[in-house]
């Protein structure tokens, strides 16, 4: 029997749909044969045909995005919320720091290619008043997140919710899959901004770098850390993060960089803060995130009052 | 006896368990740069090792939990579908009669707090009510900014519900608030208080605190009348 598969494309780059359209090989020797029925990159079906398995990239941002995802929830057995955008928001959700208004403002008044002011018309989606991650419109059957998700993670997820195997992914952090060591260098200063390191196999705490790795879910196998980059947290945050609420990206890090340096962890939650919209990239949009009472992500990371010279 | 395991494949080395175990389990093996469990007798399963540990690879087999209130549904139901070995890992009860135990037990906390704040603050138990009110509202979790008060109650009336249930008529700057359900009540009636008293003040205030911030108004409690059911005659103060 084949499985049918149909994706959908809403407020996202087509990253997730290019990891997903590299993988048909693969796909093919995962099960017996999937059935693209509907996949936007690859063939013109505008109706959303029944199938076993829906795959949705992206966030809900406008009144389309709404009524696809309603679409594609209806004619699916269970739905994957695939890509850090449709799970967490993902980088489609930093407009969630912002108003409706102001975000078209930035475009279509103030945009360096688009400055004469022209709106979109009428035949133009409509944006809502702000991005949600998609289990705010249709219930989600299972999560995949990825800043494209990598292939073997796609291969087990897709595996597990088609019921071929049980669900096989970890609860792991990035770490897990990091060759470098995390070893004591007492005295090492917190470097801000940088995101590489001088030691290839030290890990990047260990060097005063923040590397999002431990406070981010294994989707990946850790490509970052291995080519010499600091983990951005791509995938978004990693389960203990999710489930406690007094646990959060800024006190984590800065316990352990703490712990393997002696930077203050104040220094370390400062930078984090202040640096929020590039440190917690990922899920601003979440309840995951905005959710935490220790957390105050818009304050952080959106708009600064003008007194002040913010944006 | 606690099954501690770990996963030596992903361990980076860190040796922050056997830093941060209170009785010493883990010694730390120099050769494999790994941590072995020494003393597994020794372990109470404070879990502060799975908790630091970066790639989450020290895992605890029969550590009770208590039960633990304070999870959101949303983030566990995300989490048990997102990876496959996190169910169980919660202690979270659904049932009524451990609802209504959390609720019994947060009653005396919140009626000593507020007799604490009573005895020593006085009069400014209302400010303080407010304050905390304030800041609540940057910390409870919404999508987007209410435009004005009417969103803003709208949004409470969901935030709030079922521990508080409330029915809002606005003419003009005076608003009333016609309360159904309402936890302090039943905490004043549980623990033999006076409705009205420091807890109802310090919670009202609070609530009018948030309320004000969200709806980005100012607002100040006139009028209580405290029957059958509470009703709150509230002034808007446009800011
Ligand atoms: S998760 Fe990343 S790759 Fe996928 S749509 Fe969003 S931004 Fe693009
Ligand atoms: S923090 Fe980064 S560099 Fe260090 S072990 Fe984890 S993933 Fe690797
Ligand atoms: S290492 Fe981090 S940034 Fe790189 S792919 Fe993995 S989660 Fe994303
Ligand atoms: S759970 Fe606590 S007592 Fe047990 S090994 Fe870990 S740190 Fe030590
Ligand atoms: S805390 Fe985890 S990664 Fe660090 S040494 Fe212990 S087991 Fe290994």
């Amino acid at each position: 029997m084949k499985a049918r598969v149909s994706t959908d494309w809403l407020s996202g780059c087509s990253g997730c749909h290019v990891a997903m359209v590299d993988l048909h090989e693969k796909l093919l020797g995962l099960v017996e044969e999937v059935d693209f029925v509907r996949v936007p990159v690859l063939m013109d079906e505008k109706d959303y045909p029944k199938a076993d398995v829906g795959v949705v990239e992206g966030a809900v941002r406008s009144d389309h995005d709404r009524v696809a995802l309603e679409k594609m929830r209806a004619s699916v057995d269970k739905l994957i919320a695939f890509g850090s955008c449709a799970v967490y928001g993902g980088p489609s959700g930093l407009g969630w720091l912002h108003e409706r208004d102001d975000v078209m403002a930035a475009v279509y008044d103030g945009g360096p290619t688009n400055a004469g002011g022209e709106r979109p018309d009428a035949d133009a989606p409509i944006l809502e008043d702000s991005v949600v991650p998609i289990d705010e419109v249709v219930e989600v059957d299972a999560y995949l997140p990825g800043c494209p998700p990598h292939p073997y993670f796609i291969a087990a997820g897709l595996r597990a919710v088609l019921g071929v195997s049980d669900l096989q992914l970890t609860a792991m952090s990035v770490c897990a899959d990091c060759d470098r060591k995390m070893l004591k260098n007492e005295g090492a200063e917190l470097h801000r901004g940088e995101v590489t390191a001088e030691k290839d196999s030290l890990c990047f705490l260990s060097q005063g770098v923040v590397c999002l790795g431990s406070v981010s879910l294994n989707r990946c196998q850790a490509p970052c850390p291995h080519s010499g980059v600091a983990c951005f947290g791509c995938a978004g945050p990693s389960v203990d993060l999710i489930t406690e609420p007094h646990l959060d990206l800024r006190n984590l890090i800065g316990r352990r960089l703490n712990m393997l340096t002696g930077v203050s962890e104040e220094e370390v939650t400062r930078y984090f803060q202040e640096d929020a919209k590039t440190l917690y990239a990922y899920a601003v949009a979440s309840p995951v995130i905005h959710g935490k009472p220790t957390v105050e992500i818009r304050e952080w990371a959106g708009p600064k009052p003008a007194a002040q010279g913010g944006e | 006896m606690i099954e501690i395991a770990v996963d030596e494949k992903a361990c980076v080395s860190c040796s922050l368990c056997a830093e941060i175990c209170p009785t010493d389990v883990f010694v730390w093996d120099e050769d494999e740069g790994v941590p072995k469990i020494n003393r597994p007798g020794e372990c109470f399963g404070c879990l502060s090792c799975s908790e630091i540990c970066p790639p989450h690879c020290i895992t605890h087999e029969g550590v009770e939990l208590a039960e633990s209130h304070y999870h959101d549904p949303y983030a566990l139901r995300l989490a048990s579908r997102l990876a496959a070995d996190v169910s169980g890992r919660f202690n979270v009860p659904s049932d009524e009669a451990s609802q209504n135990q959390a609720a019994a037990d947060l009653g005396v906390r919140l009626r000593s707090v507020a007799e604490v704040f009573k005895r020593t603050l006085g009069g400014s138990l209302p400010a303080v009510g407010t304050m905390a009110g304030r800041t609540l509202a940057r910390h409870l979790p919404r999508y987007r900014e209410p435009k004005g008060l009417d969103e803003a109650l709208v949004l409470a009336k969901q935030q709030f519900s079922p521990a508080w249930e409330f029915e809002t008529t606005r003419n003009g700057d005076d608003l009333t608030i016609n309360v159904d359900r309402c936890f302090v009540r039943e905490t004043c009636e549980r623990e033999g208080q006076e409705i009205g008293s420091e807890m109802c003040v310090l919670f009202y205030n609070y609530l009018a605190g948030y309320l004000g911030r969200m709806g980005k108004v100012r607002l100040r409690l006139m009028d209580a009348d405290r029957g059958a059911k509470c009703c709150y005659s509230v002034k808007i103060y446009e800011k």
